[in-house]
């Protein structure tokens, strides 16, 4: 048979019904084979499934992209004790900083929500997938 | 040139005061008072849900200069202007000197940027 692609063209009718039906005979068997599991099993697979979702719902940043994008963080953020000019305090530590709170103040940022000028300037340039990168970078750095 | 010397260290002593403008609280009343942030920051400061920030270690100039801009609307937080409001000046220095002294998992970003290492 010629290779087919059921969303594409060049591809009969009768090749995407035998495709999709196949691909239902795969999906009858996994509950099948659910079915037939044990409780321990079940179990195991239930919690899988959970943690999966769980891991999944946001997505996941790229730590090296971050990297890059901090560079310019590090002009303050990365001199330790670092003074704001007014008023005068501590610029805070970020690195190894929980990462849903990263993104989270980000956006604060960018909406008004945080008020601080450069803050509100830098969140600006950034884009949510920027953000989710910085994130990833940040709190991996945790000591 | 005397009295140029004595402008300088006037400037000195004031450029130096002025670092000084937070005072330091008492950590160990800090922990007392801090019992309702430990729900969601950990009591030992390190918050497990990552959408709380860590804030053990974390400068305690900046928790207190954080906790009053979320209380006087600076910072926009329904949750943490609704902790902050009950807390005093007092309050404030004493849960900052507590969180800072733990621990931390925090650092600058000294080390951590591209081409560092």
């Amino acid at each position: 048979m010629r290779h087919c692609d059921p969303g594409g063209n060049g591809c009969s009718r009768a090749q995407a019904a035998s495709i999709l039906g196949r691909l239902s005979d795969h999906v009858s068997a996994a509950i099948v084979r659910m079915i037939s599991m044990t409780r321990p099993q079940l179990l195991g697979f239930a919690v899988a499934s959970v943690l999966f979702a769980i891991t999944s719902v946001h997505a996941e940043g790229d730590k090296a992209a971050g990297k890059k994008l901090v560079y310019t963080c590090a002009g303050c953020h990365g001199v330790p004790g670092y003074t704001n000019a007014y008023p005068q305090y501590p610029v805070p530590k970020i690195a190894g900083q929980n990462e849903q709170y990263i993104i989270n103040a980000l956006h604060g940022y960018q909406k008004g929500d945080r008020t601080h000028p450069t803050m509100m300037a830098q969140a600006q340039s950034l884009s949510d997938t920027d953000i989710q990168n910085i994130a990833a970078y940040l709190s991996s750095l945790a000591k | 040139m005397k009295s140029a010397l004595t402008v300088l260290s006037f400037g000195a002593v004031l450029a130096f005061a002025s670092t000084q403008v937070l005072a330091r609280g008492n950590a160990e009343n800090g922990k007392k008072k801090a019992t309702t942030c430990f729900a969601c920051h950990g009591a030992d400061g390190n918050a497990v849900d990552p959408q709380y920030p860590r804030l053990a270690g974390q400068y305690d100039a900046y928790i207190q200069q954080v906790l009053h801009e979320y209380k006087d609307g600076r910072r926009n937080n329904a949750i943490m202007k609704g902790m902050d409001a009950a807390l005093s000046d007092q309050d404030i220095e004493d849960v900052a000197a507590y969180f800072s002294s733990l621990p931390t998992k925090l650092d600058t970003l000294q080390g951590h940027i591209e081409g560092d290492k």
